[in-house]
């Protein structure tokens, strides 16, 4: 049973395509195991298909329905031919959502840690899984951007905390954790670490020491 | 998997397929959608283009966020989804304003990608959610949801409307929106959770957290 979901104002944003292309994997992975989370979105779609419907309409041109009526026998793209591909985000994706996670490049960090970098999404985010060894774990740290973290698989405790599958934590900056996979087994989490000005500049990358430990 | 058998009406003949089944969403953008998808039929899709191309026209230049041609190209791509995706459409599950809103969003989503040129080979359905298949409670639930939401709308103070319009025509985060309206982020983020929870939301999902 999932207990830590995404709040309110995250659906919001995610249900409106708002959310940066990470943290929205994050939560499309929760939503993918929490029935509770589909239902909330499912109404929060709605918000946005009542103002569609209720906004002042623009004029399109005839021609625009000509165009689209020479198109419409048009056979759409195949996405399934270039999700093949093992070197786009696309597949990346698809593979941390059902689960295939050992088809990742996982890097040994220490000998408890391993962390599969997904690659960087829209220039200022960090995206990864980290897997915890059972009784492992990570060295402390603060975050100077809010992280987010969904557990894929086993669990983990820290401060505030246990953590299990499915369950949605965010840590604001400032917060400083040293989680610990929980007895049992392996923990593998995805954690998104978000630079605070994600719109106004590249930033420099990210200098934290999960991230030394990586590059080492 | 929808459940054909229970649907009844869904299988029948042509004349008379504009008629209101029970226990259908009856509305007529709906049947639309579901002539085009079990018949090609090109005289609902027509109809259904004459009423919702012009909002998504309007969607696409809200925040003036897109030029008139990357509006038109917009409208475009939604209405050969709508004719493309039309099976997929579960009237059951979702008001047909807001599966085109799904659509509309993701379009969208898409195409700022293209143009911002983002080199990461990533589109809006690889980290969307359809829950199209998923959890059959719902159903029920998303109907009501979204006749309530109409409903109460009209209610909502102008500042909390204002802000959703924002986050939901606009595609504006919230930290985007804090900032075109120059207030601080906590205020927009009460602003949003307060005009869901007058919006009666969550009420069929469960306790808000």
């Amino acid at each position: 049973m999932v207990k830590h979901h995404p709040d309110s104002n995250t659906l919001a944003e995610y249900s409106a395509n708002s959310l940066p292309a990470a943290q929205s994997v994050c939560v499309s992975t929760h939503l993918d195991h929490c029935t509770l989370c589909q239902q909330k979105l499912a109404q929060l779609e709605s918000i946005g298909g009542v103002m569609l419907e209720d906004t002042a309409p623009v004029s399109v041109d005839p021609q625009v329905f000509e165009d689209v009526l020479l198109r419409l026998d048009e056979v759409p793209d195949d996405r399934a031919a270039n999700d093949a591909n093992a070197s786009t985000l696309s597949w990346t994706v698809k593979q941390v959502r059902q689960g295939n996670l050992d088809k990742l490049q996982w890097k040994k960090v220490s000998r408890s840690l391993r962390i599969a970098d997904l690659g960087r999404i829209d220039g200022a985010t960090e995206f990864s899984l980290y897997h915890i060894s059972e009784g492992g774990r990570i060295p402390q740290h603060n975050h100077s951007g809010t992280e987010m973290t969904l557990v894929l698989q086993g669990g983990f405790s820290d401060e505030s905390g246990a953590y299990h599958a499915g369950d949605f934590i965010v840590r604001e900056a400032g917060d400083v954790h040293a989680p610990a996979a929980l007895p049992g087994g392996d923990c593998i989490c995805l954690a998104v670490l978000e630079a605070p000005l994600r719109f106004t500049h590249w930033h420099h990358r990210w200098l934290s020491p999960l991230l030394q430990l990586r590059a080492g | 998997m929808v459940d054909k058998q229970g649907e009844g009406a869904r299988g029948q003949p042509a004349t008379s397929a504009w008629s209101v089944p029970q226990g259908r969403r009856t509305d007529e953008w709906s049947l639309c959608v579901v002539r085009v998808a079990e018949h090609r039929d090109r005289a609902a899709f027509a109809k259904f283009f004459a009423h919702f191309a012009p909002l998504i026209k309007a969607f696409a230049l809200s925040g003036s966020s897109l030029s008139a041609a990357h509006a038109d190209e917009l409208v475009q791509e939604v209405m050969l989804k709508v004719w493309q995706k039309a099976a997929g459409f579960n009237p059951e599950k979702a008001a047909a304003s807001t599966w085109v809103y799904t659509i509309a969003r993701n379009c969208r989503t898409d195409m700022f990608r293209r143009l911002q040129k983002f080199d990461t080979q990533l589109e809006a359905e690889d980290v969307g959610f359809e829950l199209e298949g998923h959890e059959p409670t719902s159903a029920l639930h998303a109907e009501r949801g979204a006749q309530r939401v109409r409903e109460l709308m009209n209610h909502l103070p102008q500042d909390q409307a204002q802000i959703l319009a924002k986050v939901y025509m606009e595609g504006k985060s919230h930290s985007e929106t804090a900032a075109e309206l120059g207030l601080p982020l906590g205020t927009v983020k009460s602003r949003v959770r307060l005009a869901i929870q007058k919006l009666q939301v969550f009420m069929a999902a469960g306790s808000e957290e």
